[in-house]
């Protein structure tokens, strides 16, 4: 829980909040909006100054809009870490998640470049950058240590019950509890 | 006696203050016992029409939390309702029959009356809008290069115009009243031309007040036939689906705002599915046949995700204006409003497979992605077998080297620096604070595409006397709010012009939007700088939230025109701008 409580945290303070982005119209690269922040957990020697960024696009379709069957939206998320040494031994693999932990796709190991990149179908989710002792690959979930984390924009959704017009409800009465 | 309309529209900022004041009128309110929608006072609201008609709140989705309309309770839109017909006995009114096929050929004439019709839908008996008594209107099968003459009446409480939407018709009959043509009044006919350049499926409907017109019916389908026989691969046989959802309670339709329209922010979503204007649509087919489903989304505002269940394949063959460059299989067809698909389904064991809209809907009261699934109607499969076997046909995915050798051309010219751009926002002017407080605490995230209404009562009390949708060119240095639409843009006939269209997720509540390109076709040639694979000419694209587009456009078609958003509560709340193409002698 208070991993996720990070994630929500995390979430609050967006990237690119409260700036103007109207020249963004220049550039047509994935929504500014959808991308994902990756936040070090400083746990792993060589990543207290790792950066990173899961930049989240529709995986391509002839509807320009990607769904599952199911219609939970089909994404590419390509991650790009900056800053990020090592490692010593083992290697940096990149995982998506539903937040509870359910499901997790392993998107691979992270190349010289410090890039990967892999399609899901999950609406809300966390990438994870984990180090592995081996490439993950016969795993169903990172093992090793957590050594970046970020969320889904859509991980901000949150109870309406306790704020804005519904500030009377206790949000506690609908499974809420802090 | 306290009245939660003008008294406390506040405009967008400071929240502080509009929480504060929202506090007080509600707080003063309860201990009045006066927060009661049926002590409010609706004479500002009246109809002049002779009706007892007074708001109805919009239905309460089964999946939401009877708390979330309680800040809502007593506030109506700040424009009159109606319902069509008010003064009409519907007992007198000629039953609606089911929308027939009209087979036209080059210089016929057609004389399409609209009118108001007793129609039911399901066991509700109401008032609908429909052409020749028929609810939707006639589904019109014409030849590739053909030219009907159409005779129009108006026979509907208001003015109107009839427009043809992604058939490239010559300027003057595109039917956009104030631009193209004056509105034809109640009881008058216009005579249209229209032309038919391209094969495929296109559909009929009015431009003003689209939002109760439409909505209630005013529209049908046009199948455009090629010449060439192999223009697709065969098919046993043909339907068209126009799919649309209806808003209603359980005996009439919710009301429609009068002086604009209601359900500005996310358009009015509907909570009764329609395949040609019924609920439960069904379809017999034989055995191993192949399905030819042109399908419209025919919808104010939802997006669909469509699917056969039951494992039935279907094949991707073409879009709005042309076929696609090479077909292909897909689980889904996912559709917005004012698109059209020709899908082909093959259908190899008997049964029954329900045509489904399969989504994950959003629940704002828990903060909540959940599935759901509506059954639009029923394909069922009968023992008899197919009279002829096309699974060869089906399973060989075609490329149709005449549109991939267009869309070369297209390509050739996509690398070059954009002509054009548009962004798409909203302004808020007055807003009931609740609605206000609610689009506060809805910043943190919106969803890509909106495939529900996950916020009824906020949605039904915006109007467009309240927000204005805009489509204006990036300005840094200027707040939206001091921005119109784009004006001035003039190509000249023959250009190839790209655009980059941008939906700021900065604006309070953005939103997907369906865009319309009067007149043109165009190709969405790269999406958030993702190229796109499979090319088809297009009229109508969805933009979600976030994303940035870029079209290329294909000025063929001499005049000035509108592009706008294809929902027309946006439209009708400002959502539209016009362009002129200049003729090359």
């Amino acid at each position: 829980m208070n991993l996720f409580i990070t994630f929500v945290l995390t979430a609050l303070n967006p990237i690119g909040s409260g700036t103007t982005d109207m020249c963004l119209v220049a550039d047509a690269d994935s929504p500014v909006f959808y991308q994902v922040e990756l936040i070090t957990t400083k746990r792993v020697a060589g990543s207290g100054m790792a950066t990173g960024v899961g930049e989240v696009t529709f995986t391509p379709s002839p509807f320009g809009v990607n769904l599952t069957e199911n219609g939970d939206y089909l994404r590419h998320i390509a991650i790009s870490v900056d800053g990020l040494k090592g490692p010593v031994r083992g290697n940096y693999v990149a995982w998506v998640t539903t937040p509870s932990l359910a499901q997790t796709t392993r998107l691979g190991v992270l190349g010289a470049d410090r890039k990967i990149s892999g399609n899901v179908g999950y609406n809300k989710f966390l990438l994870v950058i984990s180090l592995e002792d081996d490439d993950g690959s016969s795993s169903e979930r990172w093992k090793g240590p957590i050594v970046l984390r970020g969320m889904s924009r859509s991980g901000a959704m949150h109870t309406s019950a306790g704020h804005g017009p519904f500030v009377q409800e206790n949000c506690t009465g609908y499974g809420f509890n802090g | 006696m306290i009245l939660l309309k003008y008294g406390h529209r506040l405009v967008a900022e400071p929240i502080k203050l509009h929480r504060l004041k929202f506090t007080a009128i509600i707080g003063l309110a309860l201990l009045t016992g006066q927060v009661d929608g049926q002590e409010m006072d609706h004479s500002a609201h009246a109809m002049e029409m002779g009706d007892s008609l007074a708001w109805t709140m919009p239905p309460h989705p089964m999946w939401m939390d009877p708390a979330m309309m309680a800040p809502f309770m007593g506030i109506v839109p700040n424009v009159s309702p109606f319902l069509p017909g008010p003064d009409l006995d519907i007992g007198v009114l000629p039953m609606a029959r089911t929308p027939k096929v009209k087979h036209l050929a080059d210089g016929d004439t057609l004389r399409l009356e609209a009118a108001i019709l007793h129609g039911m839908i399901g066991s509700r008996m109401v008032k609908v809008y429909g052409f020749n008594g028929q609810f939707p209107g006639p589904s019109l099968r014409v030849p590739q290069g053909a030219t009907i003459v159409v005779e129009f009446t108006n026979n509907i409480d208001f003015s109107t115009t009839l427009r043809w939407h992604g058939v490239r018709v010559e300027n003057s009959y595109d039917g956009v009243p104030g631009l193209t043509q004056n509105p034809v009044r109640v009881g008058d006919t216009y005579t249209a031309h229209v032309y038919f350049p391209d094969a495929g499926v296109f559909w009929y409907h009015p431009h003003q007040r689209a939002h109760i017109a439409q909505d209630l019916g005013m529209y049908g389908s046009i199948i455009v036939d090629s010449p060439n026989p192999d223009y697709y691969g065969p098919a046993n046989s043909e339907e068209s689906l126009i799919i649309d959802d209806a808003l209603m309670t359980d005996t009439n339709w919710t009301p429609f705002g009068l002086e604009a329209p209601t359900n500005a922010l996310m358009g009015r979503f509907g909570n009764v599915h329609l395949v040609n204007g019924k609920p439960g649509f069904r379809k017999t087919v034989n055995k191993g046949d192949v399905l030819r489903l042109f399908l419209i989304d025919a919808s104010n505002t939802r997006n669909y995700n469509l699917r056969i269940e039951g494992g039935v394949p279907m094949k991707l063959v073409a879009g709005d204006l042309s076929r696609f460059e090479r077909e292909e299989m897909t689980p889904t067809v996912i559709i917005a409003p004012g698109q059209r698909y020709v899908v082909d389904a093959k259908f190899d064991e008997a049964g029954e497979y329900a045509l489904t809209n399969r989504i994950t809907a959003v629940d704002h009261w828990m903060g909540e992605y959940f599935y759901q699934v509506d059954t639009l109607g029923i394909f069922v499969v009968s023992d008899q077998n197919t009279s002829q076997d096309y699974s060869v046909e089906f399973e060989t995915l075609r490329s149709n080297e005449e549109v991939v050798s267009e869309f070369n051309a297209v390509r050739a010219e996509a690398s070059r620096q954009v002509d054009e751009e548009l962004v798409l926002s909203l302004n808020i002017g007055e807003l009931p604070i609740p609605v206000i407080m609610m689009m506060e605490m809805d910043t943190l995230f919106y969803p890509p595409v909106e495939f529900n209404d996950a916020m009824p009562m906020m949605n039904w009390l915006s109007t467009g006397m309240d927000v204005t949708w805009l489509m204006h060119e990036p300005d840094p240095g200027a707040s939206p709010r001091d921005l119109g639409p784009a004006y001035g843009w003039r190509f000249k006939e023959g250009d190839i012009v790209k655009i980059r269209i941008y939906n700021t997720h900065e604006s309070w509540h953005p939103m997907s939007h369906p865009l319309h390109l009067h007149g043109q076709r165009f190709a969405v040639i790269e999406q958030d700088g993702v190229e796109t694979e499979n090319l088809v000419w297009r009229d109508t694209i969805l933009i979600p939230v976030g994303s940035t587009i870029d079209l290329m456009v294909e000025m063929s078609n001499p005049g000035t025109w509108m592009f706008n958003c294809q929902i027309p509560e946006h439209m009708g709340s400002g959502m539209s701008m016009n362009f002129t193409v200049d003729p090359v002698p």
